[in-house]
């Protein structure tokens, strides 16, 4: 190999070349770019074309004919010269590239003029910021879709993808996250996409997006994680086949757990917190499904290790303080179901009898003041009531009509354990304030009405 | 419990004289219990409503759920503290001073609730006679204690989980959290009705502020007790010198008391470490893992021992652009006795000398199109030394 690193395609064809050449351009006649396929595929379409770069790397310069043609572009007919504008002239322009990496670099913004919204979405893509960072492997739009061979993705009427692109998302995202598609191949949810070709279950863009994909380790998207399962998992359709719960959310959220989550998703989005959201249970690509013999969460140890992770020292009772998204009924937490009827009673209960006694109360402050302005001519409101201010002992109202009153209110409580002190002196102090109560009445009831 | 007026017995009283009704100490008490009680509500029930908007704002305001937990829990710290010293108050009361336990509910109190709702009804003339604490007051009383009571257990089972499923099962965890929870509506919807009710709307009653009440708030609300005092019956208080020698029983056992309360206390809010202060690990696996062998479009290697099928076949890939039917620069690498041939500057391959061979001689320093790697002419130069076998 030269020391020379800085090589250059300069393909010098001789003489009966141009000729076959200018031939074949003539024969397919130039297309709207001025330049048609067969004239590139005469050179492009011989196997074996090879740019050697500068640091030795080669990178193939034929063309596959018949896969180009199998293409998503290649099925509308696209000219080579739609993407690779600068090459319908031959001699082509110099062009040198420093790697493999640095070729597909240069000529992935080829995609840019027909693709721009999808382009400058990936701006905003944890790719796009890895490579801003300096790690030039992360996913450019080729990377990912291929070039030459690029397939289709969606339905073309509907736009929505097509079930077989589904399950290749995944296999193209393995080709740089290999260790993360092995966990998902075996998890309830890749399983279901690589083995059956699943359409309820989620592929990685589900999730993750496409292709302004975020990046999942931050505190922003663990926060809002929780609403990316509840995406299918509180779809009563996508979940009935399966016999699963769409109650999952509004019990996660509901308990303690999810209740710090989503305040903290709501208020501080990028705060951190230590409260976990549904993959720090479920597991994240590992997802399981919970009736799974050996690694279900219904397999009570498998849920007190996963309690453990966060509360090293729980016990085998522990699991039981989470209710396992079950609303609290008389079957699944009977203790929770009692409690709560328990005060659905107490409450209305004492809130009810205090709510009467106060009406009472009312009723009779307004209906007295009512009377009172009513009667103003007549004088003092309560027929019965003497006049306010008169002395207390006034003998009317003295007549015993409620004769087991007279002693009870000021009979003091005495309580056992009263000292000797106490008791002396409460016989003293009962004929002393007998008669007083009776006939206090009425004017503590005129009076009261100022209070009011 | 709430010690007994101490007003001097007078047998005719003066009309404009008030009564004393709240020592310093047990208008303090409120004011704590005031202050924590709301906070408690507040910070409480903002969090059983959570995702509601008003609870949003509000935990918003208090700077965040953590923060909110926080407050709730140093207000249940403040009050669990003056719990203790409103027990060691009232056994204070109980064991030293033998006041009459004003406070305690007894059969009376139910007549005198029944007195007040016949005469509400029409079917008595006056409302019942009511001393130092009526029903309205020791209900009250009562619902603060059943409910602090009730907050503390559910409080601690929820502080310390792990704790609480050691001794009994998981599902009180969750238990105490629905108890905690109905327990503080009810607790804020009677204070709401009962209390601010009888003691702001019914009739402003300053007396837990200031301590007093007129002589005329007097005859409205405490006839009973208002008539004990004037008739000198009120609760004496005992002689100086065995209220010291009480005392001095009764402050150490008390000092000891607190001090073990205080300690449970201390035990309750630092009982366990709940869970990890870290977050908990997501993915453990490799982010960029490159599947190996990475997927290259790359030409498959070469076998290089002879012509046909070998060397062959790699120079009608790399070669064969320009020098196959091309033949440009005369030279044709499409067949073996086309190489040997060779072009216009002569034999592309001299069996048995690579020097000589005008391929090796063109490729070696570089920089042909169709360009072989160094593998590659290693391996060209060693089939020419070998006397470049066609078969």
């Amino acid at each position: 190999m030269s020391p020379r690193l800085r090589l250059i395609v300069v393909l010098t064809l001789g003489a009966g070349s141009i000729f076959f050449l200018v031939s074949q351009v003539a024969r397919a006649g130039p297309d709207a770019q001025g330049t048609g396929n067969d004239a590139c595929l005469a050179c492009h379409g011989q196997p074996g074309m090879v740019l050697t770069l500068e640091n030795g790397e080669q990178v193939p310069l034929s063309i596959d004919r018949d896969a180009f043609a199998a293409s998503v572009h290649g099925e509308q007919g696209f000219a080579c010269v739609l993407c690779h504008t600068d090459l319908g002239d031959y001699p082509h322009p110099a062009f040198s590239a420093a790697s493999r990496r640095d070729f597909n670099l240069q000529l992935y913004q080829a995609c840019r003029p027909c693709h721009q919204p999808e382009y400058e979405r990936t701006l905003d893509s944890v790719h796009e910021r890895a490579r801003a960072a300096g790690m030039s492997e992360a996913a450019i739009c080729t990377d990912c879709h291929g070039a030459h061979d690029a397939p289709r993705m969606t339905n073309p009427e509907s736009g929505i993808i097509l079930p077989e692109a589904r399950t290749r998302v995944a296999g193209t995202c393995a080709r740089c996250h290999s260790a993360i598609y092995d966990k998902y191949r075996d998890s309830v949810h890749g399983s279901a996409l690589i083995g059956e070709g699943n359409p309820d279950v989620p592929t990685c863009i589900d999730c993750h997006g496409v292709h302004n994909i975020e990046d999942p380790t931050t505190a922003a998207f663990r926060l809002r994680s929780p609403l990316i399962c509840a995406r299918c998992h509180t779809d009563p359709e996508r979940m009935e086949p399966y016999g699963l719960s769409t109650q999952v959310l509004n019990t996660y959220v509901a308990d303690f757990h999810g209740t710090t989550v989503t305040l903290f998703e709501r208020l501080t989005p990028d705060a951190e917190t230590n409260k976990p959201v549904c993959y720090d249970c479920h597991g994240v690509h590992d997802i399981q499904s919970i009736r799974d013999p050996e690694q279900g969460l219904l397999v009570r140890e498998n849920l007190l290790a996963r309690c453990q992770r966060c509360h090293p020292d729980a016990t085998a009772n522990f699991p039981d303080a989470w209710l396992s998204h079950y609303i609290p009924s008389a079957d699944r937490a009977p203790l929770v179901y009692t409690v709560n009827l328990f005060y659905k009673i107490l409450i209305p209960g004492v809130l009810g009898g205090m709510a009467l006694v106060v009406a009472l109360d009312l009723t009779w402050r307004v209906r007295s003041r009512l009377k009172r302005k009513a009667g103003g001519t007549e004088g003092p409101a309560a027929p019965s009531a003497p006049p306010a201010g008169e002395p207390p002992a006034s003998p009317a109202s003295t007549p015993t009509t409620e004769p087991p009153s007279a002693p009870g209110p000021m009979a003091a409580p005495a309580p056992a354990g009263e000292p000797p002190a106490s008791t002396s002196s409460t016989p003293t102090m009962d004929p002393a304030a007998g008669p007083s109560p009776d006939d206090d009445a009425s004017p503590a009831e005129e009076q009261e009405e100022g209070h009011a | 419990m709430p010690e007994p007026t101490a007003g001097p017995p007078a047998p005719a009283p003066p009309p404009e004289r008030d009564y004393i009704r709240f020592d310093l100490s047990q208008r303090i008490e409120h004011v704590i219990l005031l202050l924590t009680f709301t906070t408690l509500a507040i910070t409480g029930l903002a969090q059983k409503f959570a995702t509601e908007p008003l609870s949003e704002s509000i935990i918003r305001i208090l700077g965040g759920i953590e923060l909110t937990r926080r407050i709730h829990r140093l207000a249940a710290i403040i009050l669990m503290a003056e719990s203790i010293y409103h027990i060691v108050a009232v056994l204070y009361r109980i064991i030293v001073r033998r006041s009459r336990l004003t406070m305690f509910p007894v059969f009376e109190d139910f007549r005198h609730l029944l007195q007040d709702v016949l005469f509400y009804l029409g079917r008595r003339k006056r409302k019942a006679h009511l001393g130092r604490f009526g029903y309205a007051e020791k209900v009250e009383y009562f619902a603060v204690v059943w409910g602090t009571v009730i907050m503390a257990i559910t409080g601690f089972m929820m502080w310390n989980p792990i704790a609480t499923a050691r001794l009994v099962p998981g599902e009180f965890i969750p238990a105490a959290k629905a108890a905690h929870g109905a327990e503080a509506i009810l607790a804020v919807l009677a204070i709401l009705l009962w209390h601010f009710y009888n003691v702001h709307i019914r009739h402003l009653n300053r007396s837990i502020f200031t301590g007093r009440l007129t002589r005329e708030e007097m005859q409205h609300e405490h006839p009973a007790e208002l008539a004990a005092i004037d008739s000198g019956g009120a609760d004496p208080l005992p002689p100086q010198a065995l209220i010291r020698r009480r005392q001095r029983v009764f402050f150490p056992i008390a000092a000891v008391f607190s001090a073990a309360l205080l300690f449970a206390v201390y035990r309750f809010v630092t009982f366990e470490e709940t869970a990890i202060t870290t977050i908990p690990p997501a993915e453990t696996a490799p982010i960029f893992l490159p599947q190996t062998p990475t997927p290259l479009p790359s030409p498959a290697p070469f076998a290089l021992t002879r012509w046909a099928g070998d060397i062959e076949d790699l120079l009608a890939e790399r070669c064969g652009a320009c020098h196959g039917p091309a033949a440009m620069g005369g030279l044709e690498l499409s067949s073996y006795a086309a190489a040997l041939r060779g072009g216009n500057r002569g034999p592309a391959v001299v069996p048995g000398d690579p020097d000589a061979s005008i391929l090796v001689q063109i490729q070696e320093p570089g920089g042909h199109p169709g360009q072989l790697t160094e593998t590659e002419i290693a391996g060209i130069i060693a089939w020419i030394r070998a006397g470049a076998p066609e078969r």
